[in-house]
């Protein structure tokens, strides 16, 4: 699983990295949306608002890994390729997330029409990633990415299934959700070889469990959000 | 002031019962045999347990008098008499009556004179939460020695009748634990001084994260129902909508695996365990499948514990909740080899509502 990681300072960093992932999975407990997920109690009018709020996050998303590796300097020029191999793979994921709006039932149209500012959460996780994604040698962006590709692997293992079984829609719907966690398996391993090359001082393990954190409290933010916005 | 774990005892109630027998004692549900019993035996890895009732469904011994056979067998094996105690601490799932509770049971039981009494309820961590309030106890200078007992009769729960009146269709859920739990009781008795080969409590911490996760074992709700079994106009209609049906969400029992590793990575910490310290790891998983995956993701943080390592009784004397870990600890006690200076780590994650609970003891001289 973690054969990837040699250092020392990158197994602490891992050890950090699952504690932040594992309080972020409490705080994802906490969200009424998801109790409701997980109690069943989801309507399709609850999938369509997510995938709604969800789709200026996607979107973003490629644009902060591209320009994640645009600044990373020659020094790191084999974390660049990884990373714009990364952007290449996830750069269209949003039309996927559109196509699932649309079997769940929504208007083209009205996705189209969403904007970031809908969800306060959506435009806090976005300025602090691009904030960032704009230093040199953002290394830290490591955090960024095991929280994000952490929750694509939880979507496809238990919130795909729980929300065909609760709003009755089929597989067609959650295909987004599916596809990103069978990718995110692939893009894990590939993660820890990332954080084994960019943790290796403690400064740099700091600076990636305090990303990773920021990350997590903003990505609820924008999931409670999702219930407040317009 | 430290408090040592002197003595220990346990009671398992008649024969030890075979995979193949467990059906012909809890009985075939509308005269079926379960299609699930081979494949959940399978992943929990058990071989043996006990029951405490009989093929007839008659119980044999109460859940408070398999306590009291436990207290018994731990002040056999101690210096202490019975009248000496000054403190019963007590915990089980389900006691015999739903009140009074379960340590006014098992103190009658007894006939244990003047003790104060504390009955913890809960799952499989109740035994800790009962032995963290006896180790306090201790601590705060107001007893000397107290017994802490675990007792679990979960077969009642199990016998097919059970089942029938809840309707046609057994649904995986409810049949699930029907596999995998069985009778028992461990007993501790707590000194405020150390004898030969006495375990000392280092510490005992718990973490309990009911607010973030959904229940995911219980008793007394149907499934997709919000009543609690109370709510219902009369008892027969709660037990007719499955409302008193032990049930575990599977759904959401692997919470159970980074839940257990979360609280074993913040011990480490804040320096209370210190991986490489640790000689004997004593761990009350459910069943070998979760064993393997919490080993997996310690190792995955780079603070494994080494196989060798770890101790379990549960293959041969079945998982007897809140008991099992003082069974454990008892038949480790009595069986195992270990030195004085050994360091003995105890976790006890509970997939109820999610308590995880860990002690380490060091074994004196």
């Amino acid at each position: 699983m973690s054969e990837a990681i040699k250092s020392e300072v990158a197994q602490q960093g891992l050890q950090a990295l699952m504690r932040v992932w594992f309080d972020f999975e409490r705080q994802l407990g906490r969200i009424p949306l998801l109790q409701r997920l997980q109690r069943g109690q989801f309507s399709l009018d609850d999938y369509q608002k997510l995938l709604l709020h969800w789709r200026q996050q996607v979107i973003e998303g490629s644009r902060w890994i591209s320009r994640c590796a645009s600044s990373f300097d020659r020094e790191y020029s084999d974390v660049r390729s990884a990373i714009i191999g990364h952007a290449r793979d996830e750069h269209r994921d949003y039309e996927m997330l559109e196509q699932d709006f649309v079997a769940a039932g929504g208007q083209l149209a009205a996705i189209h029409a969403a904007t970031r500012a809908a969800n306060i959460g959506s435009e806090a996780l976005h300025g602090f990633i691009m904030y960032r994604a704009s230093q040199p040698n953002p290394v830290d962006l490591v955090g960024a990415m095991w929280i994000i590709e952490g929750l694509g692997q939880k979507m496809a293992s238990s919130w795909a299934g729980q929300i065909e079984q609760a709003t009755g829609c089929d597989s067609n719907c959650t295909r987004f959700m599916r596809y990103h966690g069978s990718q995110d398996e692939h893009h894990m391993q590939e993660l820890y070889q990332l954080l084994d090359r960019v943790c290796s001082t403690p400064e740099q393990l700091a600076a990636i469990v305090r990303t990773a954190k920021v990350v997590a409290r903003l990505y609820c933010l924008q999931l409670e959000e999702v219930e407040h916005g317009q | 002031m430290s408090v040592y774990i002197s003595s220990t005892g346990h009671f398992l109630p008649g024969p030890a019962i075979s995979n193949d027998e467990m059906e012909s004692i809890l009985g075939l549900v509308h005269g079926k045999p379960s299609r699930l019993r081979r494949r959940i035996l399978q992943s929990n890895g058990i071989q043996q347990r006990h029951y405490a009732i009989d093929a007839e469904h008659r119980t044999l011994f109460s859940n408070s008098g398999m306590a009291a056979k436990a207290v018994e067998n731990c002040l056999a094996d101690s210096f202490i008499g019975k009248s000496q105690l000054t403190m019963l601490s007590a915990a089980t799932s389900q006691g015999d009556l739903v009140l009074p509770g379960f340590g006014s049971m098992v103190q009658a039981e007894l006939q244990l004179a003047d003790v104060e009494l504390h009955t913890s309820h809960g799952i499989c961590s109740s035994s800790m939460m009962a032995l963290k309030a006896a180790y306090t106890g201790i601590l705060a200078g107001e007893h000397s020695t107290a017994m802490v007992v675990a007792s679990e009769l979960t077969s009642r729960l199990f016998k097919a009748r059970r089942y029938e009146v809840a309707g046609a269709e057994l649904d995986f859920n409810a049949e699930f634990l029907r596999w995998m739990l069985s009778d028992g009781a461990g007993a501790l008795l707590l000194e405020s001084s150390p004898r030969a080969g006495s375990f000392r409590i280092d510490w005992i911490r718990g973490f309990s994260h009911a607010d973030a996760y959904p229940v995911c074992m219980s008793v007394g709700q149907a499934p997709n129902e919000n009543r609690s079994w109370q709510d219902y106009p009369s008892y027969a209609e709660a037990e007719a909508a499955g409302a008193l049906l032990l049930r575990q969400d599977v759904r959401v029992l692997d919470a159970i695996v980074q839940l257990g590793v979360d609280g074993y990575l913040r011990l480490i910490a804040e320096g209370l365990i210190q991986p490489e310290r640790v000689d004997h790891v004593l761990c009350h998983y459910s069943s070998h499948y979760f064993k393997s995956k919490i080993f997996d993701m310690m190792q995955q943080a780079g603070v494994g514990l080494a196989e060798e390592k770890w101790y379990s009784n549960l293959y041969h004397r079945g998982n007897t909740g809140c008991a099992s870990i003082f069974i454990m600890l008892d038949e480790f006690r009595r069986t195992q080899s270990y030195q004085p200076g050994d360091t003995i780590l105890c976790m006890v994650p509970e997939s109820g509502r999610f308590n995880t609970v860990y002690m380490q003891l060091t074994v004196m001289d």
